[in-house]
């Protein structure tokens, strides 16, 4: 209903409907007095007509005669002192076929005929108003019809041909990804509004695309900048551990230097990682095996899960090979069990599942139910863990992304539960 | 063993070398492509460590060159760029190793180590420490002729604490070698201790001296 159509419409009916009611009683008016203006022209015409032609050839004996096959001029004798002379006034005159009263318009003249003086009275019937009025709101009642069936057919076309290039604008800007690095080619139009409007959008768009192109090299640059001198740190951390001298004070400290450094490492790591995904650098799609990945992966994280007494369950249920990329499924599934394993709570349990046509990894926690919907946004935190890099889901997400594959988020009976639909 | 250390980055090279010169190993340092290309044509080292960023051209370029002359060092490639498609390339043009920064040196170390060994043809299947000795082909360990049963992770960590004899390992760099860089996204270095402890007491109850030290819960250092 929201259309620009049908608001449209909705207006024109509005508009019109209003007009033609304030205008028809003026309308109204404007007929009556034209009509009369006629009627009486007529009137005065055709009294022209008999002082000219007729009442030369007339003798009073004819007057009888003249009275009975004329109906609406006739010559009265001059005892009627009662009506005004030389005025077209209204009056009503019982018609005894109708049967009503009838409105008229008669003018009195005095005229002589044969030397005797007599009243000449000629009338001529209006149509009664209350007919006028019915006429009018038919009238008014088709022209309103007419003209929302017109505008609608009008506004059809022209919302169809005039509005064409702006609801092709509007989906190209649907089908706009950010990610794809790609500006948009809008249909060219020659209205100079929609030219400003795709102008303006097309400016919008390229300095986004600029600014996300920027960032995401800064960021990358950044990343890359940062590993030397992380490097010098970390190696100057490695020369001091083996001095002699270091007392059991100063080797916390290099304990929590150490700590610091692999998380700065490790953040680094995923954002390099992450900018690679987005630039699309992993291209080699081969059949994967996700079984087989699952079974390859898990060694890994043997030593963390002993060390929560973590009981995994993994249950694959097919063999399932996929199209992918296979170095981005094994962190997509390293980066998942890591998740499951270092939200999950002392002596809980992880639980991988595999299918056709998907992959569920579930855990146990202590923290309740996540808000799903900043989940994968970068560097979003749900633990007071540091060592979580906030980075992990962010990767997953964009893995999947990158194969076309669903990712979401369940809070079923105590377990957190990511699904990954193939 | 002489080995050339190519970085530009000079900080990280004096630390690389520092370290290495412990294991009395002689470094050279070439800070830019020109050196580096100089040295290698005058002297022959056992072990070169390069980082391929270089200002003044890719180190990929001098691998081409060692490869084309047919030389027999060992080349372990140091990258700030993780890249999968150099790390491949640098593997097919000759090098041995691929190690992207940040890196501990103890890690650095255990690959150095692990090249040079693998270059030598006399004694490359065995080390031996006093009374024990590790065959690297069979992957087992003896202790005055008695077999000693390690689980692999032990027997990767004996490994790399041999290869860093006498040098101090943070906690950071064993985690980091045992549960590779997949894994090691947590600051979790417990399960560390145990496998220390397993190796010791295997160790010791077959005979051998207990040379795993712990330094203040920072680290750890084979003593021998």
């Amino acid at each position: 209903m929201n259309r620009l159509l049908n608001r449209t419409l909705i207006y024109y009916t509005l508009c019109a409907t209003v007009i033609l009611a304030l205008s028809s009683p003026f309308f109204y008016f404007m007929m009556d007095r034209l009509y009369e203006d006629d009627v009486d022209e007529a009137i005065v015409l055709r009294k022209k007509e008999f002082l000219a032609q007729s009442v030369h050839e007339l003798s009073v004996d004819d007057i009888a005669a003249w009275n009975r096959f004329n109906r609406d001029i006739r010559i009265l004798p001059d005892t009627i002192k009662s009506k005004p002379k030389d005025v077209i006034v209204d009056e009503e005159f019982y018609d005894a076929m109708t049967p009503e009263w009838e409105p008229y318009r008669v003018l009195y003249t005095d005229v002589k005929i044969a030397g005797n003086p007599y009243v000449l009275m000629i009338r001529l019937n209006l149509v009664e108003s209350e007919d006028l009025i019915v006429a009018l709101t038919w009238l008014y009642f088709t022209v309103v019809f007419l003209l929302l069936i017109v505008i609608f057919f009008v506004t059809r076309i022209t919302s169809n041909r005039l509005w064409r290039p702006f609801y092709d604008t509007i989906e190209k800007i649907n089908q706009f990804n950010i990610e794809q690095h790609q500006a948009l080619e809008f249909a060219p139009t020659r209205i100079s509004e929609f030219k400003q409007l795709n102008h303006q959008l097309d400016r919008l768009i390229k300095g986004n695309l600029k600014a996300y192109r920027d960032q995401k090299e800064f960021t990358e640059n950044a990343a890359h900048e940062l590993q030397t001198p992380l490097a010098v740190f970390q190696s100057k951390l490695d020369m001091l551990l083996q001095d002699p001298a270091v007392n059991k004070n100063q080797a916390e400290i290099l304990h929590s230097l150490y700590l610091a450094a692999s998380r700065l490492s490790r953040v680094n790591k995923n954002l390099l990682l992450l900018a690679k995904i987005e630039n699309k650098q992993f291209t080699i799609m081969e059949p994967v095996a996700i079984g087989n990945i699952i079974k390859e992966v898990l060694p890994y994280f043997e030593e963390q899960s002993l060390s929560r007494n973590l009981l995994i369950d993994t249950q694959i249920k097919s063999e399932i090979s996929l199209n992918a990329c296979k170095p981005l499924v094994e962190i997509m599934i390293s980066n998942l069990i890591l998740n499951a394993i270092s939200h999950n709570k002392i002596n809980g349990s992880i639980r991988i599942e595999a299918a056709a046509d998907y992959l569920r990894i579930s855990n146990t926690s202590e923290q309740d139910s996540l808000v799903s919907q900043d989940l994968f946004k970068r560097f979003t935190k749900f633990s007071k863990s540091t060592s979580n890099s906030g980075l992990g889901l962010s990767i997953v997400q964009q893995i999947c992304h990158l194969h076309d594959w669903d990712i979401q988020y369940d809070y079923i009976a105590g377990n957190h539960q990511f699904t990954v639909l193939f | 063993m002489k080995i050339l250390i190519i970085e530009d980055e000079v900080e990280l090279a004096e630390s690389i070398r520092g370290y290495l010169e412990g294991e009395r190993y002689q470094c050279d340092i070439a800070t830019s492509f020109e050196e580096a290309y100089d040295k290698i044509g005058i002297v022959y080292y056992d072990c070169i460590l390069l980082d391929i960023m270089l200002p003044d051209g890719n180190g990929l370029k001098l691998l081409e060159e060692l490869a084309e002359e047919r030389k027999n060092e060992g080349v372990i490639i140091i990258s700030a760029k993780d890249s999968l498609e150099d790390k491949i390339r640098g593997l097919h043009i000759g090098a041995d190793d691929y190690l992207a920064k940040p890196f501990h040196l103890s890690e650095l170390s255990a690959r150095v180590h692990s090249v040079i060994r693998r270059k030598q043809f006399d004694n490359t299947n065995k080390i031996q420490v006093n009374e024990l000795t590790v065959n690297l082909l069979s992957k087992s360990v003896q202790v005055n002729n008695n077999s000693v049963t390690l689980t692999k992770t032990e027997y990767d960590l004996l490994i790399f604490l041999i290869g860093n004899k006498n040098r101090v390992i943070s906690k950071a760099a064993v985690a980091e070698h045992l549960s590779g860089e997949m894994a090691n996204m947590m600051d979790n270095y417990d399960f560390i201790y145990s496998h220390i402890k397993n190796l010791k007491r295997k160790l010791t109850e077959a005979g051998a001296a207990d040379y795993i030290k712990t330094i203040y819960g920072t680290g750890y250092k084979w003593e021998s």
